[in-house]
């Protein structure tokens, strides 16, 4: 059997071991979070994206843009050509309503003159 | 000089307001870079920054005519910017619930290469940790926006920003591990 002192220094360096070189950098980083030179890097890193000529692209699209209609404009010609299917709609129902009334009305008027006139029944 | 360059920030956007192409122009040429770093920031894709950036300065010319006070500008501009990630990451999120498999085509990963170094790619995966309004909140103090400046554009008070941003450090340090791919 090793004595202790042994075993604790196997330990450490067993435990050392395990840990990736330049790891006290590392842990500073994560500590103190992203430098500004890595945020600046990143930014960069976004602009580099952009391919030359953008303001003309930006300006045609715009241009273009402005003739497309906008979702307010869609929706208020939704609004009126349900608001002319539903006019169309009543005034079917409503003329069709009337006619059945004038209809009735003209059977009721031959019925009341048959009762009134009891000949003109018999004959 | 910085009333100076402020000043001739205003009669630039007045300019624009106008409807004067050759001042929307150099607006758009003057806040590009700054805007594809916030956009890329907010989204951690190369490949969305060019088409919100555009979103970005279509709305931009759109609307600067109806800017009350030409002098806040920049607040404005990164307010629309912030606005439209949000509203693109959102929709993104709504089309993985109605679209399920559009999810393995919106994750590509960057491109080999992309990626410059392994604190640009531990940064970029901790901001994917982050809620995009803690995005947006780090991006615009990397910006360089004051903290009234960011109370601004996010419709809030000094106070809530600060304690924001505690928050947001906090967890963007708790995320932030270069050597998580290594």
């Amino acid at each position: 059997m090793k004595p202790e002192p042994f075993a604790w220094r196997a330990l450490n360096e067993h435990a050392a071991a395990q840990l990736h070189g330049g790891f006290a950098d590392r842990a500073l980083r994560a500590a103190r979070g992203p430098e500004t030179e890595t945020w600046r890097a990143f930014f960069a890193r976004g602009v580099r994206s952009l391919r030359p000529g953008f303001a003309e692209r930006v300006l045609r699209a715009a241009r273009v843009a402005t003739d497309i209609p906008s979702l307010a404009s869609h929706f208020a010609l939704s609004a009126a050509t349900a608001a002319v299917c539903l006019s169309a709609v009543l005034f079917l129902h409503q003329r069709n309503v009337d006619a059945a009334d004038a209809r009735n009305l003209d059977e009721w008027r031959a019925l009341v003159q048959a009762a009134a006139d009891p000949d003109a029944g018999a004959l | 000089m910085e009333s100076t360059s402020t000043t001739a920030l205003a009669d630039l956007v007045r300019r624009a307001q106008k409807g004067e192409e050759s001042a929307q122009r150099e607006l758009i040429i003057s806040y590009q870079h700054r805007i594809a770093g916030f956009v890329y920031a907010m989204t951690g894709r190369s490949d969305y920054v060019e088409d919100l950036a555009q979103q970005v300065f279509i709305k931009m010319v759109r609307a600067i005519d109806r800017l009350q006070a030409p002098a806040q500008f920049e607040s404005w501009l990164f307010r629309l910017a912030r606005n439209t990630c949000i509203d693109q990451l959102r929709r993104q999120k709504l089309r993985r619930i109605f679209l399920p498999f559009g999810e393995e085509h919106e994750n590509i990963p960057e491109p080999p290469g992309a990626v410059d170094s392994e604190e640009l790619d531990a940064l970029r995966h901790a901001l994917a940790q982050l809620r995009p309004q803690d995005r947006a909140l780090l991006a615009l103090v990397q910006e360089g926006r004051s903290h009234a400046e960011i109370a601004e554009i996010l419709s809030t008070s000094v106070a809530a920003v600060k304690a924001r941003l505690h928050r947001a450090r906090e967890h963007l340090r708790e995320h932030y591990q270069p050597e998580h791919e290594a």
